[in-house]
């Protein structure tokens, strides 16, 4: 060892300071929404004195923030189910096409919602919805009724399949980094053996690829617990839509800071829930050991 | 009948998948009267760039300011994440683990949740308001972003190569600069090209730190729903030129942005 111990840890701390101290900074900045959270805070009554936990207990009173808890689950549960199934369907059909560089490309096509601002997408499908002359114009044409995409509790359903149009391509991008993982020979003496592509997929490429299937989750339930820009761009704040980002938006924009920080702290908590399981998952996997 | 199959399915999801960029596209080149009668699907008889150039020259503002935050996020983020990636590439101890578990925490952890503080925390620096309040919100969210994805892209640097820069008696710094980064170039550039658009989109930092419309194009893009009504030309207008930036770094640099998205899914494996 050319230098000792002390210098190494010195030089491993200077290198490691910016992604510590950010780091640490949002972790504090967490506590201090905890922290917030039990207080009473606004800046109409300014005391940052302890109150326990009557603020939570007035937010999960609040028929507001149920519902908008519950919509968050079953909009995860939607976008998790959809986004899976539409995933897996984009990524086979991709697989069992020729040539890496046509299916590098297709993959890249089914991402691109990925690289518009929500906000765009918002903008775009608020008027794909629109009675006059949206989508309903081709359904009327074809002889089918329109549907009110955005009338009352239609809205949910509507905006959760633009979540859907948005995200899918992520998890048809997962699964197509474990098919390409499958070792090809299995797939061949498949092949030798008479088996057709779908009961290859079906049989042995699908099955295996269980990982892509708990990212996609993993991601696909984050998203949603993070949903905020597109209900807010298609229609404002809205209580058909309002998520639990949305909750804590209104009530922080309302300046009721110790109810926004006990909302934000319901998200973190179940967030932390995915994250922390994921992170030590993924620990292993990130750092090859010397 | 495997590959007719799998290009149908293509086919068709695809055309599902390019209805909004078509819609987006052909809807900023409509008149007035055309946006007025008919369907976001027809294309316009008379293209017009008038609505693209009046929309295009009151977004001059919001752009400026958008590239002010993004860039300097961004190339920041990544350096000082490239830092940190090396630190934890050289030093084996148990720190090490508990530092990234801390970093994984601030990469996943929704950043909508810290809003309250963020918000109080960008305040009390007096600078609500302006472009550095959200260049700092975006660095401090994106730092441990760009740590976890450049530890995962550094995983993959040979140690030999190391060993042999330290055995010459070169410094860590300069083993850093010379042997690792240039390694580490794609990477390095995955993980700018994903921040840039990433903070490119973001909606939310700007909204809680910023007041009106004009410090970051989605808020200037926002604004148009309010105040455009009826006239879907100029809110298409609009998101088309704050969307050309990001998608053109997206047709042009798409297999950096997939890897980036790739790693911090499934860990550079």
């Amino acid at each position: 060892m050319r230098k000792g111990a002390f210098l190494r840890l010195k030089e491993f701390f200077l290198f490691i300071s910016p992604a510590l101290v950010t780091g640490i900074v949002l972790l504090y900045f967490i506590y201090w929404n905890m922290y917030l959270s039990l207080t009473d805070y606004s800046p109409l009554n300014p005391s940052l004195s302890i109150v326990g936990f009557s603020t939570y207990e007035k937010v999960f009173k609040d028929p507001d923030f149920i519902s908008s808890l519950i919509r968050t689950i079953i909009w995860a549960g939607l976008l998790v189910f959809s986004g899976n199934i539409l995933g897996i369907l984009i990524a086979s059909a991709i697989f069992n096409l020729g040539g890496q560089r046509l299916r590098n490309i297709l993959t890249a096509y089914f991402i691109y919602p990925l690289s518009l601002s929500l906000v765009t997408s918002g903008i775009i499908w608020r008027w794909l919805f629109d009675n006059d002359r949206g989508i309903n114009v081709i359904f009327r044409r074809i002889g089918l009724p329109g549907i009110l995409w955005l009338d009352g509790s239609n809205a949910f359903w509507s905006i959760a399949l633009v979540s859907i149009w948005v995200y899918s391509g992520l998890g048809a991008l997962f699964y197509l980094a474990m098919f390409y993982n499958i070792n090809k020979e299995i797939i061949e003496s498949a092949q030798v053996d008479g088996a057709g592509a779908l009961r290859i997929m079906m049989q042995i490429v699908i099955p295996n690829s269980k990982q892509a299937f708990i990212i996609s989750t993993i991601f696909y339930t984050l998203f949603t617990i993070q949903m905020f820009d597109l209900p807010y761009s298609i229609l404002f704040i809205n209580p058909f839509t309002s998520t639990m980002v949305m909750y804590t938006y209104i009530k922080f924009a309302a300046t009721y800071f110790a109810v926004a920080a006990a909302s934000a702290m319901s998200i973190v908590f179940i967030s932390a829930l995915i994250v922390i399981p994921y992170a030590m998952y993924g620990l292993k996997k990130w750092i090859v050991r010397a | 009948m495997r590959g007719l199959t799998a290009s149908l399915t293509i086919i068709i999801i695809g055309i599902l998948w390019a209805i909004p960029l078509y819609v987006l596209i052909i809807g900023s080149f409509k008149n007035i009267s055309e946006v007025l009668t008919t369907p976001i699907f027809l294309p316009s008889e008379r293209p017009d760039f008038y609505t693209l150039l009046k929309t295009g020259s009151s977004m001059t503002d919001p752009l400026i300011n958008t590239i002010i935050e993004v860039i300097p996020a961004a190339f920041i983020s990544t350096i000082l994440g490239s830092l940190s990636a090396y630190a934890f590439h050289r030093f084996t101890s148990k720190i090490k683990d508990i530092i990234l578990i801390i970093i994984a925490i601030a990469t996943y952890i929704p950043y909508q949740s810290i809003m309250v503080p963020l918000a109080i925390f960008i305040r009390s620096l007096g600078l609500y308001d302006t472009v550095w309040g959200v260049l700092i919100a975006f660095i401090i969210l994106y730092i441990p972003i760009a740590s976890l994805l450049m530890t995962i892209f550094m995983s993959s640097v040979p140690r030999d190569l190391i060993h042999a820069a330290e055995v010459d008696g070169a410094s860590e710094f300069t083993i850093f600069r010379r042997v690792v980064l240039p390694i580490l170039g794609p990477g390095f550039t995955s993980t700018v090209v994903f921040l840039v658009i990433q903070a490119w989109n973001n909606f939310f930092v700007p909204l809680i730190l910023v007041r009106g419309y004009e410090k970051h194009v989605t808020l200037k893009v926002f604004s148009y729903i309010g105040q455009s009504g009826n006239l879907y030309n100029e809110m298409f207008s609009a998101a088309l030129i704050a969307s050309l930036p990001p998608l053109i770094i997206f047709i042009s640099m798409g297999r950096y942005f997939i890897r980036g998205l790739l790693t911090l899914g499934m860990g550079g494996r």
